[in-house]
Formats: structure tokens, C-alpha cells, sequence
């Protein structure tokens, strides 16, 4: 096989990688398997390298693609595994506690109490952050 | 606010009236409440912008947050009619979120 539709392929494969995890991050199954993507950078570097070292033709583009995809490899893995990680801790609050009472400003700026729910309704609470 | 989207696609007209979803987060509430209103979420965004609440839930992720700041740790906690604890999910890694339907199985179950 030619070693630039090698490089081609292996840098679809991560660009693939990218758009399906932001597209697709409401499904649980793409949101809670993160390593996924890091483990596609992986696949595309396979390629790019059977490019360098099986290719026919010009070589330069899968070195290009070596380049990029191993960029992912270590950025992906470094983001995953290293800055995405919580540390476990033990949270407040325990199952079959009461949850201690607040009160915060909605969004349109009116104080809203978690005792408003009290007796009335089953409530969830999600503490979050950002685009997760 | 991806796992707010998917739990409000698996909840019901009823289940949505039934039960009170509520968001606590640092983020600012203008882009929350832009959020909300593009979603048509029926959730109740509530700003902790100093983290005190997710302090006294023992939910503060001390200087995680990307410019060193503290940041909550990802959690989903589901309360009874008495605003007893009844199920608790915390994150060990901010990408990952509970599956919304662990989370509506402890809502259905209570």
C-alpha cells in the first residue's frame, strides 16, 4: 500500500476519533469510556507507522502523520489519565443521612432553598462543572 | 452539562414533574441560564459560585480546576420527599458522569 494513503488514513482515523467524541458526548457510553479516544490516537499511530516502515511511495506524509498522531497519543493519555483524575475522597454526605440544607441564587437571580423540596418532591442533585 | 442533557432525554412529561432536578455549579448563571433556556430544560440552575455548598458536601476538588482554582468534584446525589440521601455517585475522573439511567432507577425506586 502507498505510504501517503497510509498517512490519510491514520489521520482520518484521529480526526474521526475527535468528532465522534464531541458529538457524541451526551451518550453515556462514548462520555464514561474516555480512554476510547486515547486508544484511537493509538490505532491512527499504528497506521502512520506502518506507513513509515511498509509504505510504498513518498514517505514524508506519514511521517507527518507519526508526528501528529503520537502528539495525540501523549496529549489524549496526559489529559485522560493525569488531569482529568478526581481524587477519591470521602464526600459528606452518606447514604440515608439527611442532606444539609442550602440556599443559592437561581438563574434569574431568586434565592431557592433545598428545604422548598422537602416533603413535596424526590429531588437530584448534580454538582458539575463546564461541558461534562 | 452533557449528563444534564441526558437525563432530561430519558425523563418522561410526568417523571420531569415528579421529580426536582437541581444543578449546582461554579460556573457563571448567565451561561447556565442560556443553557437552560436553549435546552428547554426544566432543571434549576443554582449558582455556588464561592463552592460554600460543595464544601459542606465534601465535593471541593482542592486546585483542580484548570488555572489552579478548587472546582467541584462531579457528583449526582438523589434525595427522598424527606431530603434524605438515597443514592451517590462521585466522579473519579471529570469526563465521567453516572449512566442517567442508574440515576432515574434510584429515582424510580424510592
Amino acid at each position: 500500500m502507498r505510504a501517503a494513503w497510509l498517512a490519510v488514513l491514520s489521520l482520518l482515523l484521529a480526526a474521526g476519533a475527535i468528532a465522534a467524541y464531541v458529538l457524541l458526548i451526551r451518550v453515556p457510553l462514548v462520555r464514561n469510556h474516555p480512554e476510547g479516544y486515547v486508544v484511537a490516537f493509538a490505532l491512527a499511530l499504528a497506521v502512520a507507522i506502518l506507513g513509515v516502515t511498509r509504505g510504498r511511495g513518498r514517505r514524508w506524509p506519514a511521517w507527518i502523520a507519526v508526528g501528529v498522531t503520537g502528539a495525540l497519543v501523549l496529549a489524549g493519555g496526559w489529559f485522560n489519565f493525569v488531569i482529568a483524575r478526581v481524587p477519591g475522597a470521602a464526600a459528606a454526605v452518606r447514604v440515608g443521612a439527611p442532606a444539609p440544607d442550602f440556599t443559592l441564587p437561581d438563574a434569574g437571580g431568586r434565592p431557592v432553598s433545598l428545604a422548598e423540596f422537602r416533603g413535596k418532591k424526590p429531588v437530584v442533585l448534580v454538582f458539575y462543572r463546564g461541558y461534562w | 452539562m452533557a449528563e444534564l442533557q441526558g437525563l432530561g432525554a430519558e425523563l418522561s412529561e410526568a417523571e420531569k414533574a415528579g421529580v426536582e432536578i437541581v444543578a449546582v455549579s461554579p460556573d457563571p448563571n448567565e451561561q447556565s441560564h442560556k443553557m437552560a433556556e436553549g435546552l428547554h430544560l426544566g432543571y434549576r440552575f443554582l449558582a455556588d459560585r464561592d463552592l460554600a455548598v460543595s464544601r459542606r458536601y465534601g465535593l471541593v476538588h482542592p486546585r483542580g480546576g484548570p488555572n489552579g482554582e478548587d472546582v467541584p468534584r462531579p457528583a449526582t446525589i438523589v434525595l427522598d420527599r424527606d431530603g434524605v440521601v438515597r443514592w451517590v455517585s462521585v466522579s473519579r475522573n471529570f469526563q465521567v458522569r453516572p449512566d442517567p439511567g442508574d440515576v432515574l432507577r434510584a429515582v424510580r425506586s424510592l
